[in-house]
């Protein structure tokens, strides 16, 4: 029974690590992507209908703070979330 | 997105909001930023991360508003940002469009069908000055 357990699982990781290793890209990307990805991607609760959130940001020159709700109002707001890399 | 922007500035502002970084040296690198010359570790400090916001906005010419998050990532923890998203916020303050999550769920022709269906299908000509990097 144990044994067969033990296989199953295996089986499953095995399975678990090449799919991961499809998704990016080779083993290092699947390390990549448990390791660093996954913890920080989360679907959020946020629905259409709800109040949209504030957040205070600073400006590309770095030399102030502004507000997203400080940005809203007049007309729709399209906030586009990214990095460089 | 730029193209977006483009199409429809006239009707909508444009913020986008620089978060922490996705595929940074130190963490989980791709290939393909070696090939775009897109190196950098993740960003310790604010400073840092406005030294990598810069060079993404002179390297694209890019223009919209640009806002860069806090080391606490509120913005990015308040929206489910990370790694890349697209909201838009409607007059009253509310959501009134929220993309997936990046990179196999950003869409962001859906936001522009959004525009589309309360401004009316606008296309500008294209500018191949500024490749759509910033998802």
């Amino acid at each position: 029974m144990f044994k067969w357990v033990g296989i199953g699982l295996g089986l499953l990781i095995f399975a678990v690590v090449i799919g991961l290793s499809v998704i990016a890209g080779g083993l290092r990307g699947a390390y990549g992507m448990v390791r660093y990805a996954l913890p920080h991607m989360h679907r959020g609760t946020l629905r259409v209908g709800d109040d949209a959130p504030d957040a205070s940001l600073l400006t590309l020159d770095g030399s102030s703070r502004f507000h997203i709700r400080e940005r809203t109002g007049a007309r729709p707001l399209v906030i586009v979330f990214g990095s460089y890399t | 997105m730029v193209q977006i922007y483009k199409d429809y500035r006239d009707h909508a502002d444009f913020l986008t909001v620089y978060v922490r970084e996705a595929h940074p040296t130190d963490e989980w690198q791709m290939k393909s930023n070696v090939k775009e010359d897109v190196c950098y570790a993740q960003p310790k400090t604010l400073e840092q991360r406005v030294e990598i916001a810069n060079d993404f906005v002179k390297r694209f010419n890019y223009p919209t508003q640009f806002g860069i998050d806090d080391m606490s990532n509120a913005a990015n923890d308040a929206y489910a940002a990370w790694p890349e998203r697209v909201y838009i916020i409607d007059e009253r303050g509310r959501i009134a469009y929220r993309g997936g999550m990046g990179p196999f769920n950003y869409h962001p022709e859906e936001a522009r069908a959004w525009l589309a269906a309360r401004y009316g299908e606008v296309k500008r000509e294209a500018s191949a000055a500024v490749p759509d990097k910033k998802k």
